[in-house]
C-alpha cells in the first residue's frame, strides 16, 4: 500500500500547475450556484417548505452536490480509454503493480486537489454569499467516511466504463450516459425527496444516490440519529465493495481481448 | 474568392467521405447517440422532477417548458453538428498541428470545422425536433405559413449564438496554453438558456442578456410562439442577434489565427 | 523576372517577459513588459522559376518565419516580399493556390480518409480539371506507385509512405513554387533516397521551384545547387553548394573516448597530432564533454584512417564513432570565415 502514496501525490502536484484552470472552475462553479439559487428561489415563491425541505435545505443540498461533482470528478474513464487505445496500458501489465490500485490512488490525489482548489473555496462562498449555514450533529464526523465511500463507488463506476475500452473505439457515449444518469439520479442536480414517492424507494436502493444523496445528507441534516446514518453508511460500503470487486473481475475478463489481440 | 455554392458543395464532397469512412465505427456511433440521447434530456428530467412539486416554473408551465427545451435542443444542434472539431484547437495548437490549415485556398474556419462532422449531433435535432411538434400540439399552438418562417428564421439566429459563444470560448486557445476551462464554463453555460429568464435577475439577468446572451438561444425566442402578446421589445431582436454575435466571434477566431502565428519561431 | 523576391526583410516579435508564480501570472495578464526578438533581420535574396534552394540553419536561426512569410502566414515587420510578383500576405488564399506545402511530419491529408479521396478532395479545393488531374495521378503513380495505397486510410501509412502521398499532393495543382520542411526527417536510408529522386523527379518534370529547409545534409547535397545559410536572422552565405559541399563533405569528426583523460591528454594528442602531421594538416581538436573529444578531419588534406591509426597506437582509446559533420558545426564554419 505505502508504495501507492507518491502516486497521489504526484497527481496532487500536476494539478497545482493548472492554476489558471481552477480559477475558471471556481468562476464557473460561481455561476452554476448563482443559477441554482435563483432556480429555487423561483420554486420556493409556492411555500416555505416542499417535500419536506426549506429553501436554506435544498439549496444547501443543491450547492453541495455541485461541489461533491467537482470533488469526485476524476475523469478516470477518459484515462483509462486513452490508455487502453494508445497502448500504453501494457506498460502497467508488464510493472509489478495493480492497476486498479494505482488508479485509484492517482485520483485520490486529484481528489485532494480538487477538495482544496474548488470544494473548499465553493462551501465557504456558500456560507457568506448566500448566507446558508451547517447545523451540528453527529453526521458532521461521519461525513467524511461517507465521502471517501462516495469516492470508491463513484472511482470504481467510472474505471468501469474506462475498462470498455477494451471493446469499443472511443467512450464517449457510455461516459455520458454514465454521467447523466449519475447527475440525475443521485441528488446531484435535484434532491432525491423531490422525486415521486415510488421513485424515491427504487433509487434509494440504487448505487448512484451513495454517491451524492448520503454524504450530503450528512451534513445539511447532521443532527439525526445513528439509526438514519448506520443503514445509509451500510448500503454505501455495500456498493462500495460490490463494485470495487465487479470491477476487478470485469478487469481480469477485459485485459483477456488485449492479451489476445496483442494490443 | 470562392461563391458560397463552391463552399457548399465542398462541404458536402469533404462530409460525405467523412461520414462514409466514420461508419467504420458503426457500434461506436451508436453508443455515442444513445449517450447524446440521455444527455440532452438531462435538464428536461430536472424540469419534469421540479414541476412535480411545484405547478409552475416563474409562470411557465411544463409544456410550455418542453417547447423551449425543443428549441433549445434543435438551436444547439448545428453547433454540435458542424462545429464539434471547435474542441480540438486546443489539442492542434499545443502539437503544433494547427500551422496546416493556412496552407489552403480556402477560408480557414470552414477549412478547420470541415474536417469534423459531428453525427450523434444528429439525435439531438431529430429528439429537438420531435418534441417541439409534441409540445405545440399539446399547447394547440396555431401554426401558420409566416409563423413556420419565423420559427426557422429565429432557429437560425438562435444556432448562431450558440455557435459564437462557444467557437469564441475555444479561440482562447490561441492566447492560453490551458484554455480547457475556459470552453467548459461556455458549455456549462450553454445548459442554462432553456431557463425561464424571467427567474434571474441582478447581474445574472444582465449577463445572460447582454453579456453572454444564452438567453437568446431559447428563452427569449421561444416567447414569441408562447406567449406573443406579453414578449418585450428586446425580443423582437431575437431573429437577427445572431448574426451579429457570429461577426464578432468571426473576428476574434481570425485575431486569433493571425496572433497564432506571431508566437512561432 | 525572379519568382520569389526578397529585400530587407525583417520581422520582429513582441516577447512577454513573463513572471513567475500565481501573481505573476496574474501580473502578466495586463502586463506590457514586453522585449523585442528580431527572427529576421534584414534578409535579401532572389529565387528564380525553377531552383531547388537549400534553405538552412540550426533551430531558431530565422528559417521557419521566413517561410511563414513566404506562404502568406506571417506579416513582415519591414521590407519587402513578393511571390510571384505579389505580397503573399495581403491575399493568403489567392497565394495559396499557388503554393505546395509540407511541413516536417505533420501530414496534410485526412487522416481517416482513403488517400485517393484526399487527393479528390485536393483536385476540388484547387479546382483541377479532371483531364489534368488524371495525368498527374498517372504521373505520381509511375513515380512512387501511388495506386496501391489508394484504398488505404492515411493513418494506417508508414511515415514514409505519408510523406510520399504529402509530397506529391503538394504538387497535383502545379503550383509555381513548394516548400518542403523536413521532407526526410526519422525515414530510414533507402525511403530517404526515394523521397529525394521523387523531389528531383518533379521538379525536372514540371520546373516547379522548390524551397528545402532540412537539418539533414544529405539532402541539400543530393538536391540542391544552391544554398542560403541562415543564423540569427542573418543570411551567412547564399550561394553555389560546391562550396559549402567542400566544407561539409569532406569533413569528419572523429570521436574518441580516451582511458584516463584529462587536460593533459587533450594537449599531448594536440602535440602528438601536429608533429607527426605537420602543420597544414586541416585537423582539429576540441574537447566536447566530460569524455568525448572530437577531432575534426578534413579528408582532403588528411585521410581519416590514418589519423585513426595514429591515435589508437599512441593512446589507449576505449571507444571511437565516426559522425558526418553537424549542420551547427557547417554554420560554425561559415562563421570562422571557410568561405572566404
Amino acid at each position: 500500500m505505502r508504495s501507492y502514496i507518491p502516486i497521489a501525490r504526484g497527481t496532487f502536484m500536476v494539478g497545482m500547475v493548472y492554476r489558471f484552470g481552477f480559477l475558471f472552475t471556481i468562476l464557473g462553479n460561481i455561476v452554476y450556484l448563482g443559477v441554482a439559487y435563483y432556480l429555487w428561489r423561483s420554486i420556493y415563491r409556492y411555500s416555505d417548505t416542499i417535500n419536506g425541505l426549506t429553501f436554506n435545505e435544498t439549496f444547501l443540498y443543491v450547492g453541495l452536490g455541485s461541489a461533491i461533482f467537482i470533488l469526485l470528478k476524476t475523469y478516470a474513464d477518459w484515462y483509462l480509454h486513452y490508455e487502453i487505445r494508445e497502448g500504453i496500458i501494457a506498460i502497467y501489465l508488464t510493472k509489478p503493480i495493480d492497476l486498479q490500485l494505482y488508479m485509484l490512488f492517482a485520483n485520490l490525489g486529484s481528489l485532494l486537489m480538487n477538495l482544496m482548489a474548488i470544494t473548499l473555496p465553493t462551501a465557504i462562498m456558500l456560507g457568506f454569499v448566500f448566507r446558508v449555514s451547517i447545523p451540528f450533529g453527529i453526521g458532521l464526523f461521519l461525513f467524511p467516511f461517507s465521502l471517501l465511500l462516495a469516492f470508491l463507488i463513484s472511482f470504481s463506476i467510472d474505471y468501469f466504463v474506462g475498462l470498455m475500452g477494451f471493446y469499443s473505439e472511443s467512450v464517449w457515449g457510455l461516459s455520458m450516459t454514465k454521467e447523466i444518469i449519475i447527475s440525475v439520479f443521485s441528488g446531484a442536480l435535484i434532491p432525491i425527496q423531490f422525486f415521486p414517492e415510488a421513485m424515491q424507494k427504487i433509487l434509494l436502493w440504487l448505487p448512484f444516490q451513495a454517491i451524492f444523496h448520503t454524504p450530503i445528507m450528512m451534513l445539511t441534516r447532521p443532527n439525526q440519529g445513528m439509526d438514519i446514518f448506520l443503514p445509509m453508511l451500510a448500503v454505501q460500503l455495500s456498493w462500495a465493495l460490490v463494485l470495487y470487486f465487479a470491477a476487478r473481475l470485469f478487469y481480469n475478463q477485459a485485459v483477456k481481448v488485449l492479451r489476445v489481440a496483442g494490443g | 474568392m470562392r461563391s458560397l455554392a463552391e463552399y457548399l458543395r465542398l462541404y458536402v464532397i469533404i462530409e460525405t467521405q467523412y461520414i462514409k469512412a466514420r461508419m467504420q465505427y458503426r457500434a461506436d456511433f451508436i453508443i455515442s447517440s444513445i449517450g447524446m440521447f440521455f444527455s440532452s434530456l438531462a435538464t428536461l428530467g430536472i424540469f419534469w422532477v421540479i414541476l412535480n412539486s411545484v405547478p409552475t416554473l416563474a409562470g411557465w408551465t411544463l409544456m410550455e417548458m418542453v417547447f423551449i427545451y425543443a428549441f433549445y435542443m434543435i438551436a444547439i444542434s448545428p453547433m454540435q453538428i458542424l462545429f464539434d472539431h471547435a474542441w480540438q484547437i486546443r489539442f492542434h495548437i499545443q502539437q503544433g498541428t494547427f500551422l496546416k490549415y493556412y496552407f489552403r485556398p480556402l477560408n480557414m474556419m470552414f477549412y478547420y470545422m470541415s474536417e469534423m462532422f459531428d453525427l450523434k449531433g444528429l439525435t439531438q435535432l431529430i429528439v429537438g425536433i420531435a418534441l417541439l411538434i409534441y409540445a405545440s400540439a399539446q399547447l394547440s399552438l396555431d401554426w401558420t405559413l409566416s409563423r413556420l418562417a419565423l420559427l426557422l428564421l429565429t432557429l437560425f439566429s438562435a444556432a448562431l449564438v450558440q455557435i459564437s459563444i462557444v467557437v469564441a470560448a475555444s479561440c482562447a486557445a490561441f492566447w492560453v496554453i490551458d484554455s480547457y476551462p475556459v470552453l467548459g464554463l461556455a458549455w456549462k453555460l450553454r445548459e442554462f438558456s432553456p431557463y425561464p429568464m424571467s427567474i434571474f435577475d441582478g447581474a445574472f439577468r444582465i449577463a445572460f442578456t447582454y453579456v453572454i446572451p444564452i438567453g437568446f438561444v431559447a428563452f427569449y425566442p421561444s416567447q414569441l410562439f408562447l406567449r406573443p402578446d406579453e414578449v418585450a421589445s428586446l425580443v423582437y431582436f431575437s431573429p437577427v442577434i445572431g448574426i451579429g454575435l457570429f461577426a464578432l466571434t468571426y473576428w476574434i477566431w481570425n485575431q486569433g489565427v493571425n496572433s497564432y502565428t506571431g508566437t512561432g519561431s | 523576372m525572379s519568382l520569389i523576391h526578397i529585400q530587407n526583410l525583417c520581422k520582429h516579435f513582441q516577447i512577454l517577459n513573463r513572471h513567475e508564480g500565481l501573481s505573476g501570472a496574474f501580473r502578466d495578464l495586463f502586463s506590457a513588459d514586453y522585449r523585442t526578438v528580431e527572427a529576421v533581420a534584414g534578409i535579401s535574396f532572389d529565387i528564380e522559376p525553377g531552383e531547388i534552394v537549400g534553405y538552412i540553419g540550426p533551430n531558431g536561426a530565422g528559417k521557419s518565419t521566413t517561410i511563414k512569410m513566404m506562404t502568406g502566414i506571417l506579416k513582415p515587420t519591414d521590407g519587402i516580399i513578393e511571390v510571384n510578383g505579389r505580397a503573399p500576405y495581403d491575399n493568403r488564399i489567392r497565394q495559396a493556390q499557388i503554393m505546395g506545402v509540407v511541413f516536417g511530419q505533420r501530414s496534410q491529408l485526412w487522416w481517416d480518409l482513403p488517400v485517393i479521396e484526399s487527393f479528390k478532395i485536393l483536385k476540388e479545393i484547387y479546382k483541377v480539371d479532371q483531364a489534368t488531374f488524371e495525368r498527374h495521378m498517372g504521373m505520381f503513380d509511375d513515380l512512387v506507385g501511388l495506386s496501391a495505397l489508394y484504398s488505404q486510410q492515411v493513418r494506417t501509412l508508414s511515415l514514409g509512405q505519408r510523406m510520399l502521398c504529402d509530397i506529391t499532393a503538394s504538387f497535383l495543382h502545379n503550383p509555381q513554387v513548394v516548400f518542403l520542411d523536413e521532407p526526410t526527417i526519422g525515414l530510414d536510408i533507402s525511403i530517404k533516397a526515394k523521397i529525394r529522386s521523387v523531389i528531383k523527379e518533379l521538379n525536372r518534370e514540371r520546373n516547379t521551384t522548390i524551397i528545402l529547409t532540412t537539418h539533414d545534409l544529405g539532402d541539400v547535397e543530393a538536391l540542391c545547387r544552391r544554398i542560403i545559410i541562415i543564423d540569427k536572422g542573418h543570411i551567412l552565405y547564399d550561394g553555389d553548394i560546391k562550396k559549402v559541399n567542400a566544407l561539409f563533405g569532406a569533413y569528419r569528426t572523429l570521436k574518441l573516448q580516451i582511458d584516463d583523460f584529462s587536460e593533459a591528454t587533450l594537449q599531448s594528442l594536440k602535440e602528438k597530432l601536429g608533429r607527426h602531421f605537420g602543420t597544414d594538416h586541416g585537423i582539429t581538436v576540441a574537447e566536447v564533454e566530460e569524455f568525448w573529444t572530437d577531432v575534426t578531419i578534413d579528408q582532403a588534406r588528411t585521410p581519416l584512417s590514418e589519423v585513426l591509426n595514429f591515435v589508437m597506437s599512441n593512446f589507449k582509446v576505449d571507444d571511437v564513432r565516426i559522425v558526418e559533420i553537424s549542420m551547427e558545426n557547417v554554420v560554425r564554419k561559415v562563421y570562422d570565415g571557410a568561405l572566404g
